[in-house]
């Protein structure tokens, strides 16, 4: 049985948290993760207190088990969320596109196991003296708003930098990356890719098979004009994102036009030359779709395969 | 505490002092959000204070006013 201090931290099974996909990462998935014996996570993306506060309903009446929410930091409701996820006194919260620390305090005070995502060593350490539980450290192989550093740099020395527990993040799809992981001196991973795939996930069919039919080379990095870089799977609309961010004719403002909705046309209406389909680097890896239970079950017996094998090199 | 914090971030930078525009946004003196962190992370050390980094506190002149009132 994998186990690590992680699973004693979170009160979960496996060391394995779900990504806070926003459109994706709904009550649903999150429920079913944590029934799986993960930690599902609900993502607050840009939805106000009512519409967040809905979805933490709605996966209470699906588990009994611990589930977190992720906070968007540049949310314009990021106040309301930070407010109902104490009100809900919602175990465990993780933190994206930011600096969390004006809300550590009153999440703390909640009860709140708060985990914030971050892209350097500097930034896990000033998190982890404002009373951080762990860190995400997230490589830029991820989907989404990535970061500058990769995992298998970032991870190690987020880990020499501080002495809470980190979770790896970044191109983590299988049992290989969670054994990697745990070699690098992670506790636990967080997926976010293969999840997209699982049956309990709501995502559009379109994005599904999307992932399953990605090859290694099938994502694309667009927005670093715009200081926020993002990796999505390469289709029209990312194509098209990408040479108007090289066209000096074309402004910021009509860049970030451009992608507005982008995600939801993905996500939603599975809209395949229209949407942004938000995707990390281990799509590739993907090829089965399978249940939450599948996939973790799956993970950790590849991993304990990993590093049961690991021996034969000594 | 302004020369200290001066010296600090012309140090990160690699650059001489009198170089280092205090009353100029981080981002215009070439600092990114990952560099103050960091930079943060030392000051604290150096200075044996506390540092809420807010949007507000976007130059070395409202940086050393904070710590000051600490």
């Amino acid at each position: 049985m994998l186990k690590t201090k992680l699973c004693e931290l979170l009160d979960i099974e496996h060391p394995i948290l779900q990504g806070g996909m926003a459109w994706v990462a709904d009550a649903h998935l999150a429920a079913a993760v944590s029934n799986a014996g993960g930690l599902g996570i609900i993502a607050a993306m840009n939805a106000n207190g009512a519409q967040l506060r809905q979805q933490i309903h709605l996966a209470k009446e699906m588990t009994n088990k611990p589930f977190g929410v992720n906070v968007m930091l540049m949310s314009p409701y990021v106040e309301e969320a930070a407010a109902v996820i104490c009100e809900e006194k919602i175990p465990v919260v993780t933190t994206g596109a930011g600096n969390p620390t004006r809300f550590m305090a009153a999440w703390k005070e909640a009860g709140c196991k708060v985990i914030p995502v971050v892209p350097s060593a500097a930034l896990a350490k000033m998190v982890e003296r404002r009373g951080a539980a762990a860190v995400i450290a997230e490589g830029g192989e991820s989907g989404g708003h990535i970061g500058e550093l990769n995992t298998m740099a970032l991870v190690p020395q987020v880990c020499d930098a501080v002495s809470i527990p980190v979770i790896a993040a970044g191109g983590i799809a299988d049992g290989r990356g969670l054994a990697a992981a745990l070699m690098l001196g992670a506790c636990g991973v967080q997926m976010g890719t293969r999840f997209i795939v699982a049956d309990e996930c709501t995502a559009h069919d379109n994005f599904k098979e999307k992932i399953i039919a990605a090859k290694d080379i099938d994502t694309i990095v667009t927005g670093k004009r715009l200081g926020h870089p993002c990796r999505a799977l390469k289709n029209d609309f990312s194509r098209k994102f990408a040479e108007m961010e090289y066209d000096m004719s074309v402004s910021n403002e009509e860049l970030e036009q451009y992608g507005v909705g982008a995600l939801r046309r993905a996500v939603v209406d599975g809209d395949l030359q229209g949407g942004s389909f938000l995707c990390g680097e281990c799509a590739g890896l993907v090829k089965e779709r399978m249940s939450c239970r599948q996939i973790i079950e799956d993970v950790v017996n590849g991993a304990q395969r990993a590093l049961g094998g690991a021996s034969q090199w000594l | 505490m302004k020369e200290k914090i001066v010296d600090i971030i012309a140090a990160y930078k690699g650059v001489d002092a009198a170089e280092i525009a205090t009353d100029k946004p981080f981002n215009e003196i070439g600092l990114d959000s990952l560099d103050v962190a960091e930079l943060v992370m030392q000051i604290e050390d150096a200075c044996g204070v506390e540092i809420d980094i807010t949007p507000e506190l976007n130059c070395i002149d409202k940086l050393v006013e904070y710590i000051e009132s600490k």
